[in-house]
């Protein structure tokens, strides 16, 4: 007998079975409960409404993991959360209460205001596209920033995307590890994963302006793909409502069999035998149709809300948007790709470039002049009764026939146990290189230092006409920016209002392999400090958070995210910087023939955005004229855990250097206030590789070198030259100050550590000395070669 | 009519592969309605030094040594069109006339003994390109073709059948959504 005809009186084992069959990824506890409710209701489920359950509470679309209870133990003491997410990053944002926060956790992205005036929100969300990047890199990454860029067409009534964000994580190009079969070799992925994000943001007409990679072997069968898009609404298009009676419209691309269980994907472990159905090549051309339409749709107020049709497809998307009021689908009126498809494969698929509307049936007509002007496909599906039941039907055969209370609120969350990782730490004094430049070229020359070139310039960071930061900045356009800064005229299609916002990112999943709590403050700190650089408005700072993580039935791998989400709560309320949204992804982790398990290190990006006031005004990373007074600002501490030196020469220290939130906080609303009263020319923060260099790239970046002497700089007792150099303690950068305004820049920064530490020279030498002690001299050419190795 | 003088092999499995057959079939036919037909853009040789390069270096990467190697891009159009209206789309919309040439024969590039190794996406996958240039041919005849569908041709001097087929598989295509076909010429 078919197990589905059956299922009510299946035994656990069964139910198990035909779970697997099926690739929902539910567990026992979801299953049974499934089960429950259908023996409740006194009848079999049918298939739609299991593909629909296991849809709507997948980890994609639920979050289990970050939003159930967790019981952390540590040292004896344990811990417990009702909801690890709203008891840290949550309670951080309504700790703070931020006026200029629109709209947060409540839909498809965050929107905070921008500009003066109240006219406008920006509205920023960061999604990742890991597995289905591991299977199909080119497809994986197209439809990944497709997806995004959906979140923010499908926020509010609507925002007009203004820039694209990308952060990969990859294995070492240069590894020598065997891969098991099937899998992809790191720079197959690398070429597919940026060609992917190349064609869609290009296509599509967004800039790609931010973002970074990283590389380490934690990530050579589970590559990690953040995608972030950034958009600006009319303020008074944020509030969206389904209204009972309105119809179901779906725009933009046909439905095929394409991404048949792509969110339930996402719960399972990639392994050898995992097939291509949960990938789909993306269509940016078709999704600028549906933008083109939505933003004239929106502004002549033809539908009452949108959202994008994202993993579960209609079934998400639709049970999303009729929460309230259900809905009434007829997948006959679908437009199809392909004819061969199953009612429920209708349902649930991940076709992509669709959006769902709510439109009110006097304004269809209307609705519908403006999609035949732009050519883009639509149909009317159903409408939303009133009622807070879901009726799908084909041909007039139920396919579901659910409570949307069940649907949204029935999935039973467990307590799952997370515990402190034991990590053995080594505080003694850091082996120095027998020749500093050798290691200082090292660095530049490391993969996860040198030049990005190669992959920025696919991008065309140009379009739209608004990016000032770019991210290839300096005297030849060819150093390392901090920050994007992007004046969004192409939206506001206003060129006398020269307002901005910067975006920038924090990334150190090393430190993370030995402190997750610090990994986040590092990673927070990374991000404001480099929208600083970039002279933003740091005071009104907002955050995203990624979580990519493995297994959380690894207790270990729970107990890092414990860690990690608490520091993004201290870290937000000391740098007054709300999260306004963000998303997690867990199971990033595969299994081999043999059974082993390659679980990726605890990685969290922070995405930032702030205001620039003037984008006129804004800063860039060189150094600008000879005769820049040059000052080192925040203090060097011991400890070398999780930088770059330390892997390419073990130190024999590992300890990481803690962040002080509050010194922090402190010095950089100091530094903020100079470079808004004009003293500051350029600056750059002090992160991978340390020190020498941000030195350097700054160097290279202008053509000049500097003479520098790092005596004065404020230190903790005890600290070598390695840490001062190579170290990458956190809240440090180093920063230019026009000649003559020295005294001013100190008036601003009195009591906080920030030391004068030379000038730009006027000759391409870079010489470093600790007091007496010269540490290296070297051309800046040189160490420009080192740096600009291609990375494809 | 391109003459096949080596092995055809199709995502390794020594089988035909249609398109090259069909190709063959049809190169230099007079009339072609009702058919499908491939037409293939080349860079000129003295401005396709930088790509050529880049690949020789990427296949080099993966273990392959080529001495030589041409890049290419192949549209097949599907639909009821003469042979002078495939010759219009490749003088007037597919090649750039300044840097490119266009050819209604595969393969016609005079690279003799190199392999010919054809990648396209699966038939059930979206091909964007191959949509877009559906559009535009329909701007350009004023009748929209069928279907066309976008690919690319790499011919490499020097390797052996094993180590091209290695890094082929290795390097240029992905068989979850790739297929790809592979001819001494």
């Amino acid at each position: 007998m078919n197990p589905m005809e059956n299922f009510n009186s299946l035994s656990a084992a069964e139910l198990a079975e035909l779970d697997r069959a099926c690739g929902w990824s539910l567990n026992a506890d979801e299953l049974a409960e499934v089960q429950r409710q259908f023996r409740t209701m006194g009848r079999q489920p049918r298939r739609g409404e299991l593909e629909t359950i296991a849809q709507t509470w997948s980890e994609h679309c639920k979050h289990k993991t970050f939003s159930g209870p967790v019981a952390y133990r540590a040292g004896g003491k344990v811990k417990r959360y009702k909801n690890l997410f709203k008891e840290t990053i949550v309670k951080a944002t309504r700790t703070l209460n931020k006026k200029w926060c629109l709209s947060v956790f409540t839909d498809n992205a965050g929107i905070v205001e921008f500009g003066e005036g109240g006219r406008w929100g920006l509205a920023f969300k960061a999604e990742t596209h890991n597995h289905p990047c591991a299977v199909e890199p080119y497809g994986g990454a197209e439809t990944g920033v497709g997806g995004v860029i959906r979140d923010i067409l499908g926020v509010g009534l609507g925002a007009k995307p203004v820039l694209n964000t990308d952060t990969f994580c990859f294995g070492r190009l240069d590894g020598k590890k065997k891969l098991p079969r099937n899998a992809l070799g790191p720079e197959r992925i690398m070429r597919g994963v940026v060609e992917g994000v190349r064609d869609y943001g290009n296509r599509i007409g967004i800039p790609t302006a931010a973002g970074g990679i990283y590389f380490d072997d934690g990530y050579l069968l589970n590559p990690l793909v953040y995608v972030g898009c950034a958009g600006l609404i009319p303020a008074d298009k944020i509030e969206k409502k389904v209204r009972p009676g309105d119809l179901i419209v779906c725009i933009g691309g046909r439905t095929g069999r394409d991404g048949i269980h792509g969110a339930t994907f996402s719960s399972a472990n990639i392994d050898e035998e995992t097939g291509s159905s949960a990938v789909q090549i993306g269509h940016a051309v078709n999704e600028k149709k549906a933008l083109d339409v939505l933003m004239r749709a929106r502004d002549l107020g033809l539908y009452n809300a949108v959202t994008d049709c994202g993993a579960g497809g209609f079934s998400s998307a639709i049970g999303e948007l009729g929460s309230e009021t259900g809905a009434r689908v007829r997948l006959e009126r679908a437009l199809l790709k392909d004819t061969r498809i199953e009612p429920w494969e209708i349902w649930v698929s991940e076709s992509q470039e669709r959006m769902i509307l709510s439109v009110p049936k006097g304004k269809l007509k209307r609705l519908a002049a403006i999609l035949d002007a732009e050519d883009c496909e639509y149909c009317v599906l159903g409408e939303f009764p009133g009622d807070g039941r879901l009726l799908v039907t084909f041909g007039g055969e139920p396919v579901a026939d659910l409570p949307m209370e069940f649907l949204h609120g029935g999935v039973p969350n467990f307590e799952k146990p997370a515990s402190r990782r034991r990590v053995k730490v080594s505080s003694k004094k850091p082996a120095a290189p027998a020749y500093w430049a050798g290691a200082l070229k090292a660095l530049l020359a490391h993969p996860n230092v040198c030049s990005r070139r190669s992959v920025i310039t696919q991008y065309d960071h140009e379009v739209q006409g608004g990016t000032v930061g770019k991210p290839l900045q300096g005297r030849y356009g060819d150093g390392p920016g901090d920050a994007a800064v992007i004046w969004p005229q192409a939206a506001t299609l206003d060129p006398a209002d020269m307002h901005g916002f910067a975006v920038g990112h924090g990334f150190c999943p090393a430190v993370g392999r030995i402190d997750p709590y610090q990994m986040a403050l590092h990673s927070a700190d990374e991000a404001v400090r480099n929208l600083l650089c970039a002279g933003a408005d740091v005071r009104r700072t907002a955050l995203l958070d990624n979580f990519c993580a493995a297994s959380p039935r690894d207790p270990e791998v729970m107990g890092d995210l414990v860690q990690a989400a608490e520091g993004c709560l201290a870290a937000a309320l000391a740098y007054g910087a709300p999260f306004i949204s963000g998303k997690d992804s867990f199971y990033n982790q595969s299994r081999d023939a043999a059974g082993r398990e390659y679980p990726i290190p605890l990685s969290l990006l922070i995405s930032a955005t702030a205001p620039v006031k003037d984008v006129r005004r804004s800063l860039t990373i060189n150094f600008k004229a000879a005769g820049g007074a040059l000052f080192l600002a925040g203090r060097s501490l011991k400890g070398m855990g999780g930088s770059v030196y330390n892997e390419l020469k073990d130190s024999g220290n590992n300890a990481v250097a803690g962040l002080d939130l509050k010194a922090a906080a402190a010095l950089y609303e100091a530094v903020r206030r100079a470079m808004e009263a004009g003293c500051v020319r350029a600056a750059h923060d002090v992160s991978q590789g340390g020190l020498a260099v941000t030195l350097s790239e700054m160097a290279f970046s202008g053509g000049l070198g500097a003479e520098v002497d790092l005596s004065a700089v404020a230190r903790e007792k005890g600290l070598s030259a390695v840490e001062l150099l190579f170290g990458e303690s956190p809240a440090r950068l180093v920063v230019e100050v026009e000649p003559g305004r020295e005294d001013e820049f100190r008036r601003f920064l009195k009591g906080l550590p920030a030391a004068f530490i030379g000038r730009v020279a006027g000759n391409t030498g870079l010489a470093v000395s600790d007091g007496g002690e010269r540490l290296f001299f070297e051309d800046i050419d040189v160490l420009k070669a080192c740096w600009q190795k291609e990375l494809i | 009519m391109r003459k096949r003088r080596g092995r055809v092999r199709r995502g390794g499995h020594g089988v035909p592969d249609p398109v090259f057959a069909q190709a063959s079939r049809r190169a230099g036919r007079n009339s072609i309605k009702g058919d499908d037909m491939m037409i293939e853009i080349w860079t000129k040789e003295k401005y396709a030094g930088s790509e050529e390069a880049g690949f020789i270096g990427r296949m080099a990467h993966a273990g392959l040594k080529v001495k030589a190697a041409r890049l290419s891009r192949l549209y097949r159009v599907d639909g009821d069109l003469s042979r002078a209206e495939f010759d219009r789309l490749g003088r007037e919309l597919l090649a750039d006339p300044v840097s490119e040439r266009y050819s209604l024969k595969p393969g016609a590039n005079g690279f003799k003994g190199a392999w010919r190794v054809e990648v396209w996406l699966k038939d059930s996958v979206t091909d964007v390109v191959g949509d877009s240039v559906r559009e535009a041919v329909a701007d350009v005849l004023g009748r929209r073709p069928e279907r066309v569908r976008f690919g690319r041709a790499y011919y490499a001097l020097g390797p052996s059948a094993a180590a091209m087929e290695a890094a082929v598989r290795g390097t240029l295509v992905n068989q979850t959504v790739n297929r790809f076909g592979m001819e001494k010429i």
